[in-house]
């Protein structure tokens, strides 16, 4: 992840790789790192630490060539994700960036340059982390619910739907095996390296990379008939009004949301619909508790518990 | 009847002469293989741009596609600037295609600023949109269409000069033996 003359100082934390949860980089102030909830310093000789370090600050040169090894050395490659504010890349990871942002005449973001700010979320893939929910999202005669699965940033939302996907797919004790469709608009629930899913998403499953969602599952609709349609991270109108549409096609559902409960995406604008249809047939809670990811509640269409 | 000393020098004569034309048909061929170079290279070149104004593929990614079209000469290296850096053991781009792209026109017939044309494409690769960066390619386009219509130009000239230099050089070097 990092250029060659760097790694002597990461080597600490490439050591807790597995744990890592984020890295964050800013200009002018130590790197942090968040490593199974906790947050820790990176201290000058690579060392973790409890309090900043006086004398450990990143510099602009740094932080520019660290985003460029992250891209390839290919920065226009990631020109439409860099506008957006973050990129995706190798193995699911996501970048989030920030600095000074060039704006378009009608106000629409050109490009940002100065990125002084940098956010990488390492990304996880946990086989099996979905195992004791599967007896909740099928019925008796092994059909799947319709799911979504609500919960903030950073408590394992695309790592539970990547294994949901990959259980769904592969068949499990509750149901059998069905082909599974994925618009992975951020390349994060595959992780997809020139087209191939470097993730474990199933074996019936086709995935549909850097695509937005609502083009990317009426694409997938129509072209790979799929029994079970998995989206990350509904954020809009459209996103809900071509996942209704995929539901009118007989496609089952498997999405994300950003939100603390069942009770928060209520008032969201554009759930509000989603769950006065009462689309989904379950929801599946996440939060963290104690610096841990956990399921909070598996709920019906009526919010009932399950 | 001819002595053998005068067949030793016929034969001295004629291994001159094709010494001298042999040194000349190498040059020639020099000449046809930096031609062949250049139009390799702008393959090189035209391909790149199309695939980051096109494709939007990062280096890594054209590099595999360019270890699959191009001539054998740069195939293997262009297969082992991708591999070299699906090693991710965090070297830069620009020093793995430096590396490997010297390697490659070590003996190539061609001048250091064409060399340098190749060599130095990843330096000027840091551009944030896709448009912008295949026309900065573009301008390595141009110098290399502008090196290789100049020498294609001046190979049908150069060839038949070199021929002649080469045959009188056989001549004037048998009078001078004779």
């Amino acid at each position: 992840m990092f250029p060659e003359q760097m790694r002597g100082r990461w080597n600490v934390v490439a050591d807790s790789a597995d744990s890592l949860q984020e890295i964050r980089m800013r200009v002018g102030r130590p790197a942090t790192v968040l490593i199974a909830g906790k947050e820790w310093f990176v201290g000058a000789d690579g060392g973790l630490v409890d309090m900043p370090p006086r004398t450990t600050k990143s510099t602009p040169e740094e932080l520019e060539s660290v985003l460029k090894h992250l891209c390839q050395y290919s920065l226009y490659a990631f020109a439409d994700e860099i506008r957006q504010g973050f990129l995706t890349i190798q193995g699911g990871h996501r970048i989030g960036l920030a600095g000074q942002v060039v704006l378009e005449d009608d106000n629409k973001v050109r490009n940002i340059k100065y990125i002084r700010y940098l956010n990488i979320r390492i990304a996880h893939e946990i086989k099996g982390v979905s195992d004791v929910l599967l007896s909740r999202l099928y019925n008796d005669k092994g059909l799947f619910y319709n799911t979504l699965l609500i919960s903030p940033p950073g408590c394992g939302k695309t790592t539970m739907l990547r294994d949901l996907v990959r259980n769904v797919s592969d068949g499990n004790a509750y149901g059998k095996g069905m082909n599974v469709s994925v618009v992975d608009e951020r390349s994060e629930i595959a992780g997809s390296y020139l087209g191939v899913a470097q993730n474990d998403v199933g074996i019936r499953t086709d995935v549909l990379d850097g695509c937005p969602k609502r083009e990317g599952m009426m694409m997938l609709i129509r072209s790979m008939a799929p029994q079970v349609l998995a989206v990350d991270e509904l954020g809009s109108d459209e996103d809900v009004q071509a996942l209704q549409m995929a539901s009118g096609c007989g496609c089952k559902l498997i999405a994300t949301v950003h939100g603390n409960s069942l009770d928060d995406i209520r008032h969201k604008n554009y759930m509000r619909n989603v769950i006065s249809s009462r689309l989904f047939e379950r929801y599946l809670v996440l939060t963290r508790k104690n610096g841990r990811c956990e399921v909070e509640g598996c709920y019906d269409r009526d919010g009932s518990d399950v | 009847m001819i002595g053998t000393a005068q067949m030793f020098k016929i034969a001295g004569i004629l291994c001159v002469l094709a010494g001298c034309v042999g040194w000349g048909a190498n040059r020639i061929g020099e000449e046809h293989r930096r031609i062949e170079h250049l139009r390799e290279m702008l393959c090189i070149i035209r391909r790149i741009q199309d695939e980051i104004g096109y494709g939007k593929h990062t280096l890594p990614e054209i590099c595999l596609i360019l270890a699959e079209c191009c001539g054998p000469l740069y195939r293997v290296h262009f297969r082992q600037i991708y591999g070299q850096m699906n090693q991710e053991n965090g070297v830069a781009l620009d020093q793995i295609w430096a590396r490997q792209i010297e390697q490659c026109q070590k003996d190539a017939p061609l001048s250091d600023e064409e060399k340098d044309i190749l060599r130095n494409l990843p330096q000027n690769l840091g551009m944030q949109e896709e448009k912008l960066q295949a026309r900065s390619v573009g301008r390595y386009e141009e110098l290399l269409v502008r090196n290789c219509r100049k020498t294609e130009e001046a190979y049908e000239n150069k060839a038949k000069m070199i021929f002649s230099v080469s045959v009188l050089t056989g001549v004037f070097l048998t009078i001078l033996l004779l």
